[in-house]
């Protein structure tokens, strides 16, 4: 006896102990519930795992500023700038801890005098062979003479006190040749310092940088700090405005989002399907039909729960998807078992078959999921694949105990039976079925090709306007602040990544980029390096010092200067070298800009540098030209890498899971030509779903790859019922079941294509697409073919 | 090393002391530094604008000769400034608050400032409110004051600061009789570097010409 038949006789025998066992689950999923933690930010849209683009994703995470809170003030033209600069000290000085640690609006750099002083000691590992050739070049009595009389000029002046010990160690002003080496650690490049504060070019804005307790992801954290923040702003003057700009207040706009998105599309699917049924079914004992799914969902949760330590929103939404999948099978076991009153276990054995079948197809489907690098796929892989476990052993096993007996609901066949004689008694009307779903389906095959791939993630993101705007004053002000390419180096000891660093710093010099590169490179040297330079340094002096010593006497005569007014110069040029290192630097009060351009790494040592994200550089810095250890990031070039892997995992999971359900169909039909008809709404559903996006103006991005599994999962669902239907010698109501439950999923994904979040309307307006082509197609075009067949 | 422009400072003394002393002040002999000082605080006081000219002579080591050079100041509360060398070079600045121009003829060039950005600029801001205002919880933070003649009334300035006292000895302030304003300034370098200044012509409390306080065109 078969085994659905022999399952139902045997549990229904046994209804009240079902009934205990499916409420026991109920509790104990009940009470896990309670402890499931949500994770409403987007990170579950980001990648992990050991792939080019979850380590090119992780180095982006160290770029500057993009941990760091960035709060960009601005005044109206009306306002002082003396106003502007108390108003952020001010609001610097309010900024608590530990929302906010170590604010600070500009540099504490040291007594400016003691920088020379150092450069002056580094000089002759600082100066490159272009600066030598410089200098060279303004050994020449009309330079050394014009040198000479500024000299004069500032010695004579209240501050010539202060500069006259300068003047005799550096009389051709090397110092400044190296002062330049220190333009390369600016990462805000259209920033000046004044009073050592951040100041725009205008004088209108300044900035404050912050750390901050407060994980990016962490949204009630974001909510606190962005909520003190306001708080803070309303105290400033009038005409004085401030922004802040970092991830935290995109993470709350998301989680919000999300948040109202998830309970409005519940909300709207489960008030859907309600209607559904009242104004489709209208048989109370149907009432179970519609609550099993919810307790599927539930029970998927819990799976997912136990998995995931956290559990997406972004996939808690989607649960409105899984009910408008997992309600079809329960309505296929409801609507075959009101065809007989006495013959149930019968017709359940026989509805089991493609019910069975279709839920396994989608299960497969989503499976493949599971093969993502996007912890946020995987976990809708989970969620649906459990889900519809859930909801199969629900719908086979416990609800044909749960909605009674009917008494022949002959309504149901008659129906059937006139929607079958359709094509029979209006043959023009097969004709033009056909005709319209070529048509369709011609058109959105010409399409496809103009089919774009997205890989940005800030588009999957709800990206408020007001923020957009904040980022691009911030931009305009401060110029590229937070959209710089990341250059790395790394290597297992530091003599090795300076060499590196080297080598690439004259990569970018050769090709006239570094310009706008932020790179320790100028001033942090290897060993290698300094010798070198420091023999370069020694054997131009050699050959020039004669006639430098000439010049400055004679010139410095005619202007009154003594004979041994530069011998301090002279003395330094055979002084032991002082290389600039991090202490150095950090005694500047440069240990920001350290920090930020020398990373930690863990077992290894690591630089950075940082290039402006144009198109042209990252494509002329490619990594055929960098050096060996060298990596170079973008965001621009993630987008493209994501891109990619997203356009090689559509094409894996389609292949994967196309695999898996034509051989499913295979062993349910063993007829090709029943093979391709199953075939039919899914591959319409598809083709029509990304035609659709082409015209819609869509692009193909992370979740509409989990959309074109789950039409390919339910249009195969639907080609498997309606094939079943037309060889079926017993009338199992599919073509009213398939009806039903393609508009049950057509009300879950369009509560999906009401939500705003990008994340959710993509996935629902794209499935919105797929399965309104896949079941007019089952409901149809199937038939249409099967009549042509018969 | 500490940025003090001692120059700037003195100046502010002179243009504080200057000319517009009213006689009737100057009647009793003036015999302690804390009558002086507050002589001077009073005129401080008194005092919306100045202008006059300076004689400056360095002594320094790097020349062979003595450098000799003209030029003229311009002050008007509560924060602009004009120093400026005439000859044999033309340079100077003007200040404003915190925001300023300096120049320098020989160069061509023209550079804007802030005080808080360049030390030696904020150094003369604040030594010339300081010494306007006549703060002396201010001037006795940074130097010692020593009253070293009563006629005429000669001040001698020590600093506190140890980086500050590593090179500079002190300055040496010299009164006219009738402490009308300030007759000679001298400073006085650990290693014998020094510079004197001689003021004259000095005009308190008179309007200024409009533009005193922009870099001359050239």
């Amino acid at each position: 006896m078969p085994l659905f038949s022999r399952c139902y006789d045997a549990l229904h025998r046994q209804r009240g102990l079902v009934l205990v066992v499916l409420l026991l689950v109920l509790a104990v999923c009940g009470w896990r519930l309670q402890r499931i933690s949500i994770e409403d930010s987007i990170i579950a849209l980001l990648p992990d795992g050991k792939t080019q683009v979850a380590a090119d994703f992780e180095l982006l995470q160290q770029a500057p500023f993009a941990r760091k809170v960035v709060i960009h003030l601005q005044a109206d033209t009306s306002r002082q700038a003396g106003e502007l600069a108390a108003a952020t000290e001010t609001l610097r000085a309010s900024l608590p801890e530990p929302l906010f640690r170590h604010a600070q609006s500009g540099v504490t750099m040291t007594d400016p005098q003691r920088v020379i002083g150092d450069l002056l000691q580094a000089l002759p590992l600082l100066l490159d062979a272009a600066d030598l050739q410089t200098i060279a070049e303004g050994l020449t009595p009309e330079a050394v003479s014009g040198l000479l009389r500024q000299h004069l000029a500032a010695l004579q002046q209240p501050q010539g006190m202060l500069v006259k010990e300068l003047i005799r160690r550096d009389p051709f002003d090397l110092h400044r040749l190296a002062l330049a080496k220190l333009r390369a650690l600016n990462p805000l490049p259209q920033m000046r310092l004044e009073g050592q504060k951040f100041v725009s070019t205008d004088g209108l804005s300044r900035l404050i940088l912050a750390d901050t307790d407060i994980a990016i992801t962490d949204a009630e954290g974001s909510r606190r700090l962005l909520a003190v923040f306001a708080d803070l702003t309303r105290q400033l003057p009038e005409g004085i405005r401030a922004e802040l700009i970092s991830g935290h207040a995109y993470t709350l706009a998301n989680t919000d989002r999300i948040m109202a998105d998830m309970h409005k599309v519940l909300l709207l699917s489960a008030a859907g399907l309600m209607l559904l049924f009242v104004v489709m079914i209208r048989r109370l004992r149907a009432l179970p039909v519609f609550v099993l799914p919810f307790f599927s969902m539930l029970i998927a949760l819990v799976v997912t729960s136990l998995w995931f330590d956290q559990v997406s929103g972004i996939t808690i939404g989607f649960g409105a998807v899984l009910l408008g999948i997992t309600i079809d099978f329960g309505l296929h076991v409801y609507l075959a078992l009101q065809q007989s009153q006495q013959r149930q276990g019968e017709l359940l054995q026989l509805v089991a078959r493609p019910v069975l079948f279709g839920g396994l197809t989608t299960l497969a489907a989503f499976l493949v999921l599971l093969a993502s690098d996007l912890p946020g796929q995987r976990q809708i892989g989970l969620f649906a694949g459990s889900g519809i476990v859930a909801a199969l052993l629900l719908a086979l096993l416990v609800l044909p105990h749960c909605i009674g007996r009917a008494a022949g609901d002959k309504n149901y066949a008659t129906a059937v039976r006139e929607t079958m004689s359709l094509y029979q008694r209006f043959p023009r009307a097969r004709q033009t079925v056909l005709l319209l779903w070529l048509g369709i389906v011609g058109a959105s095959l010409l399409l496809l090709p103009q089919l774009t791939l997205s890989g940005e993630l800030r588009k999957l993101g709800y990206l408020p306007a007001e923020l957009l705007a904040a980022e691009q004053r911030l931009s305009h002000v401060w110029g590229e602040v937070r959209g710089k390419a990341l250059i790395f180096v790394a290597a297992d000891d530091e003599q090795t990544a300076l060499q590196r660093n080297e080598q690439l710093w004259a990569l970018l010099t050769d090709r006239d980029l570094e310009g706008d590169a932020v790179s320790l490179a100028p001033l942090l040297l290897s060993q290698a390096k300094q010798q070198q330079r420091l023999a370069d340094w020694r054997a131009f002096w050699a050959e020039h010092r004669e006639s430098a010593e000439h010049l400055l006497i004679r010139q410095g005569a005619e202007y009154g200067f003594s004979a041994q007014a530069f011998t301090p110069f002279f003395a330094g040029l055979d002084a032991r070298p002082q290389p600039v290192d991090a202490a150095v630097l950090a005694r500047w009060g440069l240990t920001g800009v350290v920090e930020m351009l020398k990373p930690p790494r863990p077992g290894s040592y690591q630089l950075m540098t940082l290039v402006p994200d144009r198109p042209e550089v990252v494509d002329e810095l490619t990594v055929a030209t960098l050096p060996e250890g060298v990596t170079l990031v973008s965001q621009s070039r993630f987008g493209q890498r994501l891109g990619a892997a997203i356009a090689a995992d559509f094409y894996r999971f389609l292949t994967l899971a196309a695999v898996v359900v034509v051989g499913f169909l295979g062993v349910l039909f063993r007829r090709v030509q029943d093979v391709l008809l199953a075939l039919l709404p899914a591959t319409t559903g598809l083709v029509v779903m990304l035609g659709g996006m082409v015209v819609l103006g869509l692009e193909l991005n992370l979740f509409n790859v989990v959309a074109s599994l789950l039409v390919m999962g339910l249009g195969v669902d639907y080609g498997i019922f309606m094939v079943c239907h037309g060889q079926g010698r017993e009338d199992l109501a599919s073509r009213r079941a398939v009806l039903i439950s393609g508009v049950s999923t057509l009300i879950g994904f369009g509560a999906l294509a009401l939500a705003s979040h990008p994340a959710l309307f993509s996935i629902g307006v794209t499935l919105l697409l797929g399965i309104s082509a896949a079941m007019p197609t089952a409901l149809l075009v199937v038939p249409a073919w099967q009549q042509g067949r018969s | 090393m500490k940025n003090t422009p001692f120059v700037i400072v003195l100046l502010a003394l002179v243009f504080v002391l200057g000319t517009g002393l009213e006689p009737s002040v100057a009647t009793e002999p003036v015999r302690t530094l804390p009558e002086v000082l507050s002589a001077l605080q009073q005129q401080a006081a008194r005092t919306r604008s100045l202008q006059g000219r300076f004689v400056q002579e360095k002594i320094l080591a790097m020349f062979d000769q003595t450098l000799r050079s003209e030029g003229a100041l311009y002050y008007q509360a509560p924060d602009r400034l004009r120093w400026e060398l005439l000859q044999p070079v033309a340079s100077g600045f003007v200040v404003e608050g915190d925001r300023g121009v300096r120049w320098n003829s020989v160069s061509g060039e023209k550079e804007a400032f802030s005080t808080p950005d360049d030390p030696v600029m904020s150094e003369v801001a604040g030594q010339l409110l300081a010494w306007t205002r006549m703060d002396m919880d201010w001037l006795e933070q940074r130097y010692r004051l020593e009253l070293v003649k009563s006629s005429p009334v000669t001040l001698y300035l020590y600093p506190r600061d140890t980086a500050e006292a590593d090179f500079l000895a002190g300055i040496k302030v010299v009164f006219a009789p009738q402490l009308d304003y300030v007759a000679e300034v001298v400073m006085e370098e650990q290693q014998g570097d020094r510079t004197r200044l001689q003021f004259v012509e000095i005009i308190r409390n008179q309007p200024l010409v409009d533009g005193t306080f922009r870099p001359p065109v050239f």
